[in-house]
């Protein structure tokens, strides 16, 4: 199932499918790109950044950034 | 000839700049901002090189002031030999900045710092093959302890401007 990196739920993993426009560039610093398997890890409460796995580092990443990035989310 | 330490932020890019230089540091603010960067001198084959410990950034493309600095650092010493801190465990997103200053034409030495973090996590390396795609000396460190440190020092020598589109080609080409 497609949906934002913001909706996944605790520990749901899944494969990036798209990231929109110019953050592309910007989240490809920090490990993200199209086709890399990613983990939620955490979510702040009170519309707080989300913290995600890849490989094995985790990354924080603010809520806007997490909408704007499409997961294809395992079963 | 400068050599400019460069990395993403916590890699380690300080510990190996205090392995290099010793305790012969001076520590400025660049001009304008508030972001401190720190100086300092190595010996290198019988001569004080300046060595220069740049504030961690991400990538090329500035996202705050820290980075800013960083970018124009690069920018401002076109003369320097560039040693990319890259931490081990986090390798693809640092070989991201590497291949940017490469592709900026600057020589570049990486180093593999926290080696030791990655072994314990079961991530293997394989520094010959990488070397040979990249073209650039790769050297294993752990900065902490201080190993592989006199490596780094002395293939600083060997590095030189590859040019990008040999990379991709030893790599197999760019995915679209």
């Amino acid at each position: 199932m497609r949906k934002k990196l913001s909706e996944m739920s605790y520990g749901e993993e899944g494969i990036v499918k798209s990231i929109e426009g110019n953050l592309r560039n910007k989240v490809a610093g920090m490990g993200i790109r199209v086709g890399k398997k990613i983990k939620m890890a955490t979510k702040q409460p009170i519309k707080g950044p989300v913290v995600v796995t890849v490989d094995q580092y985790s990354i924080s990443l603010g809520l806007g950034i997490a909408d704007k990035i499409i997961v294809e989310a395992k079963e | 000839m400068k050599i400019l330490l460069m990395g993403h932020p916590n890699v380690g890019k300080s510990a190996v700049f205090n392995r290099l230089t010793g305790a012969k540091v001076t520590e400025s603010n660049y001009p304008g901002t508030t972001v401190d960067y720190t100086k300092g001198y190595m010996r290198l084959e019988g001569k004080d090189v300046e060595i220069i410990d740049v504030p961690g950034t991400f990538s090329l493309e500035p996202k705050d002031k820290a980075e800013e600095v960083a970018v124009k650092m690069l920018k401002e010493n076109r003369d320097s030999v560039i040693i990319c801190v890259i931490d081990s465990v986090k390798l693809e997103r640092g070989l991201y900045l590497a291949l940017e200053i490469i592709e900026e034409g600057y020589p570049v030495v990486i180093a593999l710092n926290m080696w030791d973090v990655a072994e314990d996590k079961n991530i293997r390396i394989d520094v010959e093959k990488l070397e040979n795609i990249l073209g650039v000396p790769i050297v294993p460190t752990i900065a902490v302890s201080g190993e592989g440190i006199k490596e780094l020092v002395s293939r600083i020598k060997e590095a030189s401007p590859i040019d990008i589109e040999k990379i991709v080609e030893k790599a197999g080409g760019v995915e679209q």
